[in-house]
């Protein structure tokens, strides 16, 4: 049992040397906890996020800990821990949910779990033998999300997971992103204030490669992060 | 409509349109890599006039056809403009992009390998051109598809039969002008691709065999189908053509051309989605990359079955080398292809036709054939290959479980 799951302590990423999307960027991330990023267009959630799922290559940071030992988000060790939804995803267009979901339970050696309640609470009922290329962009973003809460890794990173959602379907996202903290840690960047200020523990403010802010807990409401936003649009 | 020609250049040819150039200095290197090599091959005009003719309106209808020009498009119809400038922006711009970076690659390797006059070389260009305005207007007239259909065969036929006669080029130039007076009549939506109907196809297969993810892939990729039963065709005829020459020993070659089903061997490269899935999801090396050798072994294996069986049947000359020499080729050329895809994919391709002309796409073919080169040479060598072989499976492996 480790009290800081994930410590990021300077981390910079960059696509060329012109310009740097994270720069000393450090953050904990606490085990059995909800943290929003939030930030402007460009601010570097999804580099950050890409970085996280070792997707990114072009990165440093003075050190990486997952529960108290040095990390390489490439390994086996690591992948097998997190999962991430990313903003677009097309990927395994041939096959279905059910076969993708199967897929993706043996490549982290998990079984099929059942799925009853978060296929009905996504509304998803319809779709579950059908192509994922064949769906809209909203149920093939239930498809990930429906994996990710059924693999239940001990992290799990959300990029923009409310886009594409339809009503009932964010209401119930919402209800998911609360009650994972009974498994795991939950990361997720969104520009929708309500789907961080209903869920979060904490939020980050992410400006120009760095958190500017962080609001926990009592401090979190609507009004605050939207005065730290337009102050970060202003400067 | 200058914008709309800028905005599908910059795509195409990058910022600063500094592809273009980079690409006129490649044919250059080629033209003049095989000009001093001093290689000469006797080429019949109407081969010549064919061979661009037909591979132009093929880039040309590949690039038309193209999905991934789709959100440009889209945004340009949505603007309100003249559909007929917009017609003429896009296929001019399209045809530049055919021209210099496909066309001109063919034009360079003919023109170093063959004995021409310099009016020829307008010729040709006339040729070029033609071909690009004839592949627009028969795409702009998709819906009538058996009258455009007869046109384009009608066209074909006339540089078949009239191929040495220089008037021909006079017929190219009016049937060039009677494509362009299709185009001003031609709309922009003609050009839209239309996302297809979804299918809402059931499938109740449950667990997510890759097996099906690859067969159901080739099922909904046509042209790559098409590319695959015309690989068993080619394997079907070789014994003969191989036979005309008299020699067995040349079955190798056989193989090697064999393995040339390129499309199926950039699986990753063409899908970015599925890249970024397989190489964030865990354990991947086992099971996205050995499934998609087997595949690939598999569709080579085929082709290669096909061959020996017309072998077997038009000489009775099938020997257990020949057998083991097949399956040599068909798993190395699946290993290396696969090796490619996961290591070095290709990234750098704008349209779906920058891909299917990649240079990349060649190497594990040429490798191939000079590994036939030595087996044809030294029969003797194919056992030590073999073995070769089964170490680097057993190498690679090793090295793949390490890296995970």
């Amino acid at each position: 049992m480790c009290v800081a799951l994930l410590t990021i302590k300077n981390l910079s990423a960059w696509y060329n040397d012109e310009k740097m999307i994270l720069s000393n960027f450090s953050m904990e991330l606490a085990e059995h906890e909800v943290v929003g990023l939030i930030g402007l267009n460009g601010a570097g959630k999804t580099t950050f996020l890409k970085v996280l799922s070792g997707l990114h290559p072009v990165f440093h940071a003075d050190r990486i800990c997952f529960c108290g030992s040095t990390v390489n988000f490439r390994k086996q060790d690591f992948k097998l821990c997190r999962y991430t939804v990313f903003a677009e995803d097309n990927s395994f267009s041939y096959f279905t949910f059910r076969e993708y979901l199967s897929y993706v339970c043996s490549a982290y050696r998990k079984e099929v779990p059942n799925l009853t309640e978060l296929i009905q609470g996504f509304h998803f009922e319809t779709y579950t033998d059908t192509l994922l290329k064949d769906l809209s962009t909203g149920n093939r973003k239930k498809v990930f999300l429906i994996t990710a809460f059924a693999l239940k890794p001990k992290l799990l990173f959300l990029d923009e997971p409310i886009n594409g959602l339809d009503f009932q379907s964010t209401e119930y996202l919402y209800q998911q992103i609360l009650g994972y903290k009974e498994y795991g840690t939950i990361l997720f960047s969104s520009h929708i204030l309500e789907s961080i200020t209903l869920t979060s523990d904490r939020v980050f403010v992410l400006e120009h490669g760095k958190i500017q802010q962080t609001f926990e807990h009592g401090q979190i409401s609507a009004a605050d992060i939207r005065e730290a936003l337009h102050d970060e649009n202003d400067r | 409509m200058k914008m709309t020609g800028k905005a599908f250049a910059k795509k195409l040819f990058g910022a600063k349109y500094e592809r273009l150039s980079r690409m006129l200095l490649i044919d250059l290197i080629v033209f003049w890599g095989l000009y001093i090599a001093g290689w000469s091959v006797q080429i019949a005009p109407s081969v010549r006039i064919l061979m661009i003719s037909a591979f132009t309106a093929g880039v040309m209808w590949q690039a038309l056809s193209s999905k991934d020009t789709a959100v440009e498009m889209q945004h340009m119809l949505m603007l309100p403009s003249l559909h007929q400038e917009f017609v003429f922006s896009y296929v001019a711009i399209l045809g530049v992009y055919t021209i210099f970076t496909k066309t001109a690659t063919l034009l360079a390797i003919l023109l170093a390998v063959s004995i021409w006059k310099p009016i020829e070389i307008l010729g040709l260009l006339v040729c070029a051109i033609h071909a690009v305005l004839m592949a627009a207007a028969v795409y702009s007239l998709k819906k009538f598809w058996c009258a455009s259909s007869l046109w384009a065969a009608s066209i074909i036929m006339a540089i078949v039969l009239l191929g040495n006669k220089t008037w021909l080029i006079l017929v190219l130039v009016m049937n060039g002008i009677f494509a362009v007076q299709i185009l001003r009549k031609a709309d922009g939506y003609d050009f839209y691709r239309q996302e297809s109907e979804k299918s809402y196809i059931v499938k109740r297969q449950r667990r997510g065999s890759l097996w099906w993810y690859f067969f159901r892939y080739l099922g909904f990729h046509k042209n790559y189908l098409i590319n695959t039963f015309v690989m068993w065709c080619i394997a079907l005829i070789l014994p003969y053509f191989l036979g005309e020459i008299g020699s067995l020993s040349m079955v190798p070659v056989g193989f090697a051309v064999l393995s040339l089903n390129t499309p199926v061997c950039i699986l990753l490269s063409c899908d970015r989605d599925l890249e970024q899935a397989v190489r964030f999801l865990p354990g991947q090396v086992q099971m996205f990359c050995i499934p998609y050798v087997l595949f690939l072994f598999l569709c080579n294996m085929t082709a290669d079955v096909i061959f020996l069986c017309s072998l077997q049947i038009q000489n009775s000359s099938v020997t257990v080398s020949m057998i083991f020499a097949a399956v040599f080729f068909a798993l190395q050329s699946a290993v290396l292809s696969v090796l490619l895809e996961w290591f070095y994919p290709i990234r750098a391709w704008k349209i779906e036709s920058d891909l299917w002309h990649h240079p990349r796409k060649y190497i594990v073919p040429v490798t191939m054939l000079l590994l036939a080169g030595v087996v044809i040479a030294w029969p003797a060598l194919l056992p030590v290959l073999m073995i070769l072989l089964a170490i680097e499976v057993v190498v690679l492996f090793f090295i793949l479980w390490k890296i995970q």
